[in-house]
């Protein structure tokens, strides 16, 4: 009755329905994806305006304080806002050099208010609250961490960690540095304290390669090390069990096994980005005041390009004018402060004093 | 004769209940000085103010040829002292407080030093700490002669030790004094070891100097004398009355009286027929009897005072 | 006269300096121990660097634990006897004290030198890792003041009388009772974190102890 002919024809229809209904599923997913995609732009707009009508209402009604191209917006306050503008421009223009002129369109907007009283104050939902108590280094150091430039571009942001803030010169960024590169466990951060500059590059992780782990920890050792410290509890589970108890043997190919099923930015870094900022900062300050327009122009480029590019020099060249200054930097082993050994003794002879004038050595 | 000791109105004041009481002291030098008084008169602090143990508050003290407490380094140099209670730490052995003690003082005699250990029978090997009574005794003494000071004074040396040892130290003593012309101020209650030995005796009593003079006169001195029909009132006598009771009971206790008195020589029998009494009896008194009614005289004269 | 105090001293502190010698000699040793390795792995550093720094822990006890004990030997066999002994001897009070200090402080120079020693053979004797330097004489000079300053800080405290103390009990007293009463009466006071602040912090008496005690470092 049935003819069997006709199956395969079923069966081919039947297929052909699946393979269009997949395809009308990947079609509306693609047209939700489509959609979302539009209402977030459509949100974006709204929120650049929300932005701007709530910058205008922030500015409405306050004094505007211009420092070189810095623009500061605020109420009347005994803040010292002119002196901290004055001192962060300095900054500013030396570390983006022209680039920094496109500040006189991004004010700051500070609301200064007083600590001591329990007022009412109007709610600040862009702008900065300060209270008028703040030192002038305070307000520098506010100042310079709030730039208000355009973020980097997403590659250079994420290998810096965060955004390029100006710093106030300093050792001891350096030196925090220096003590990383002497005692990171790590065979590329020891050669490249002790000169080696293609190790330093591997170590910055300026080829932003996937498999940089493999560079920054060459040996089975500090890899098994790697995971004991971080990972322990990690992959001391049911899923990962007997590959973690190969690894904890000594099975190496176990262990890099391990390493490669994490994400590439879990796996900690033998330099903090601490390192990676001041190298971009030893560029931009080698490269002149129009090095950071170089190193912001082509988001394309390599990281490394870009921070020669800058520099105006070498990556060679850069990377070790960077390794002089963070060796420069050795931080000065605190044993005894310069006068602790005359406060010391000073001390004691004091002490020493008081039991030879006790009233027990003076005839009662 | 000069003094080896000489105070002049000395005063302490420790608390609210005691005090030395315008003290002046004399010790005459190169004699043995008996320091007696019952327990809480003020002999240890008497001592340790000659020693600049303690600062008095008032009057001067003079030890030798200085003033005490400014002079004392110098001073101490001179002086052995014997305290009261044994001071010194229990760790060492015999040997090495002698070595300490050597250090001090230039005048160290470890010739003496040596005889004396032999004499006193005490192993310089064995610890302070585990020594018997009587031997850290001996100890104390053998530190204080062989440092040859000029002044040896003694806080009750002898107390509570057997009558052996007490011999043996106050032979020393006493051969000490003869070789070295030394001036000892020893303090005691045991007044029968004060009495062979000393020579001038003073008698403290609640911070106050009852009386200081030369052991024979308190001994010959003080006298009781029985004495019948004796007036109420006597004027002034040759000795000093140091107390008038009636005798015991009866119908003698109306006539007969028992005086104690001090400074008596037997020549001033002839006082009672003046005051128309008649002097039944005199009675030696020893040197305990004499001191006890040395007290009893003047604890009665304070009260009624 | 200094001989036979010193002597007196020794026979009185000798197990405490005996026991402190050999722990200051043992410690540098014992901190580094691992770091004479000679393969100098990368890994070595920064554990190295941990263990010195929890081994250094000890030092600062250490000399606080010796300057106390030796202090408190110094007087104790004086305060048994009242010290009538002392007073009695024939030289200046002052110049007795000042004899006493002295022999204190010259028997703890013997945990401080094996400090000291310990401390150059056990850096001598290491394999350390670049970049790292020893640092074994700041280490016993800071050792040798920090037990100094605590024998000076008992020895005062030992010397004194019984008043001393009540003093100093009195003042720690009061600062309790005033603690006591900002806190009820809700006034933001912290006299003994202050006090902690000033006595901790340089230039205060205290602030040899405190920080980190590292033989090596960067």
């Amino acid at each position: 009755m049935f003819d069997r002919r006709l199956v395969p024809i079923i069966l081919c229809g039947l297929a052909g329905a699946t393979l269009a209904a997949q395809d009308t599923s990947v079609m509306g997913l693609r047209r939700r994806a489509d959609s979302l995609a539009t209402e977030w732009r459509r949100a974006e707009v709204l929120a650049s305006v929300a932005d701007s009508v709530e910058r205008e209402r922030a500015s409405g009604g306050r004094d505007t304080i211009a420092v070189g191209a810095l623009r500061i917006v605020a109420n009347r306050s005994p803040l010292p806002l002119r002196e901290a503008g004055r001192r962060a421009w300095v900054v500013v223009d030396s570390m983006y050099g022209p680039v920094a002129q496109r500040l006189a369109a991004q004010p700051y907007v500070i609301l200064a208010f007083d600590p001591d009283t329990s007022a009412r104050r109007p709610v600040l939902r862009v702008g900065l609250e300060v209270p008028w108590n703040t030192t002038v280094d305070a307000l520098t150091q506010l100042l310079l961490a709030n730039i208000p430039l355009e973020p980097l571009d997403r590659r250079l942001d994420d290998w810096l960690g965060g955004p390029l803030r100006p710093r106030i010169e300093g050792s001891r960024d350096f030196a925090r540095v220096y003590v990383r590169l002497v005692t990171a466990p790590s065979q590329s951060a020891r050669r490249c304290f002790l000169g080696d500059i293609p190790s330093c590059h591997m170590v910055l992780d300026l080829n932003e390669s996937d498999s940089a782990y493999l560079e920054w920890y060459p040996s089975a050792a500090e890899r098994r090390a790697l995971l004991l410290r971080f990972f322990n509890d990690y992959f001391d589970r049911p899923a990962t069990l007997t590959t973690w108890r190969a690894c904890l043997h000594g099975e190496d190919a176990d262990c890099t096994r391990l390493i490669r099923s994490l994400p590439p930015s879990a796996i900690p870094q033998p330099l903090t980005t601490d390192a990676r900022r001041l190298l971009a900062h030893t560029a931009l300050r080698i490269g002149g005041r129009a090095a950071y327009g170089r190193l912001v122009a082509d988001s394309s480029d390599p990281i490394g390009t870009r921070l020669a590019a800058a520099a105006g020099v070498r990556m060679d060249s850069l990377l070790a004018r960077w390794r002089a200054d963070v060796v420069a930097a050795r931080p000065i082993a605190v044993t005894l402060p310069r006068w602790g050994v005359p406060a010391a003794l000073g001390w004691i002879l004091l002490l020493a004093g008081c039991g030879l004038r006790s009233s027990r050595w003076r005839v009662a | 004769m000069s003094n080896a000791i000489e105070t002049e109105s000395l005063e302490y004041r420790a608390g609210k209940r005691f005090a030395l009481q315008r003290l002046n002291l004399h010790v005459p030098a190169g004699s043995i000085y008996g320091f007696l008084g019952p327990n809480g008169s003020g002999k240890t602090t008497t001592i340790r103010l000659l020693l600049a143990l303690l600062r008095p508050q008032g009057g001067r003290i003079r030890v030798l040829d200085g003033e005490m407490p400014d002079d004392a380094p110098r001073l101490l140099a001179r002086i052995g002292f014997v305290p009261e209670q044994p001071h010194l730490d229990v760790t060492f052995t015999v040997r090495e407080i002698l070595q300490f003690q050597a250090a001090f003082y230039r005048t160290w005699d470890a010739r003496a030093a040596e005889q004396l250990l032999r004499q006193f029978e005490l192993d310089d090997q064995q610890l302070i700490g585990r020594l018997s009574k009587g031997q850290k005794a001996k100890v104390l003494i053998l530190l204080a002669l062989a440092q040859r000071g000029d002044l040896l004074v003694l806080d009750e040396p002898t107390d509570g030790l057997d009558p052996v040892v007490r011999r043996d130290i106050l032979f020393a003593l006493l051969e000490y004094v003869s070789q070295y012309k030394a001036t000892i101020l020893i303090s005691s209650h045991l007044v029968h070891e004060l009495e062979r030995i000393c020579d001038w005796i003073g008698v403290l009593d609640d911070g106050r100097l009852l009386t200081e003079t030369p052991m024979a006169t308190l001994k010959n001195g003080i006298k009781r004398l029985r004495v019948r029909h004796a007036p109420a009132a006597i004027g002034t006598a040759p000795f000093a009355v140091l107390a008038r009771h009636a005798a015991n009971g009866g119908a003698e206790a109306a006539v007969s009286e028992t005086w104690v008195v001090r400074d008596w020589a037997p020549e001033m029998a002839s006082y009672f027929d003046g005051i128309g009494a008649s002097l039944e009896d005199v009675i030696d008194l020893d040197l305990e009897d004499s001191f006890v009614e040395l007290l009893h005289a003047s604890r009665e004269h304070a009260g009624r005072s | 006269m200094f001989r036979a105090i010193l002597y007196s001293q020794w026979k009185w502190s000798r197990l405490i300096i005996a026991v402190g010698t050999i722990a200051g000699f043992a410690l540098p040793l014992v901190s580094l121990q691992g770091a004479a390795r000679a393969d100098r792995s990368p890994l070595e550093a920064e554990a190295l660097l941990h263990a010195v720094q929890a081994w250094g822990v000890l030092y600062p006890l250490l000399a606080a634990a010796l300057g106390l004990l030796v202090a408190i030997v110094t007087w104790a066999p004086d305060h048994r006897g009242r010290h009538i002994h002392a007073l009695t001897l024939p030289l200046p009070r002052w110049r007795y004290v000042l004899l006493r200090f002295a022999t204190g402080a010259t028997v703890l120079a013997v945990p401080i030198l094996a400090v000291g020693i310990g401390a150059l053979i056990a850096v001598a004797a290491a394999t350390l890792p670049p970049g790292l330097h020893g640092y074994p004489l700041a280490l016993a000079l800071r050792f040798a003041l920090a037990a100094l300053v605590a024998y000076a800080l008992f020895f005062a405290v030992s010397a004194g009388t019984a008043r001393t103390a009540g003093i100093i009990l009195g003042v720690i007293g009061a600062i309790v009772v005033v603690q006591v009463f900002a806190s009820v009466a809700n006034v933001e006071l912290n006299l003994a974190d202050h006090l902690q602040t000033v006595l901790t912090n340089w230039p205060g008496p205290l602030a040899v102890f405190t920080g980190r005690w590292m033989l090596i470092d960067v």
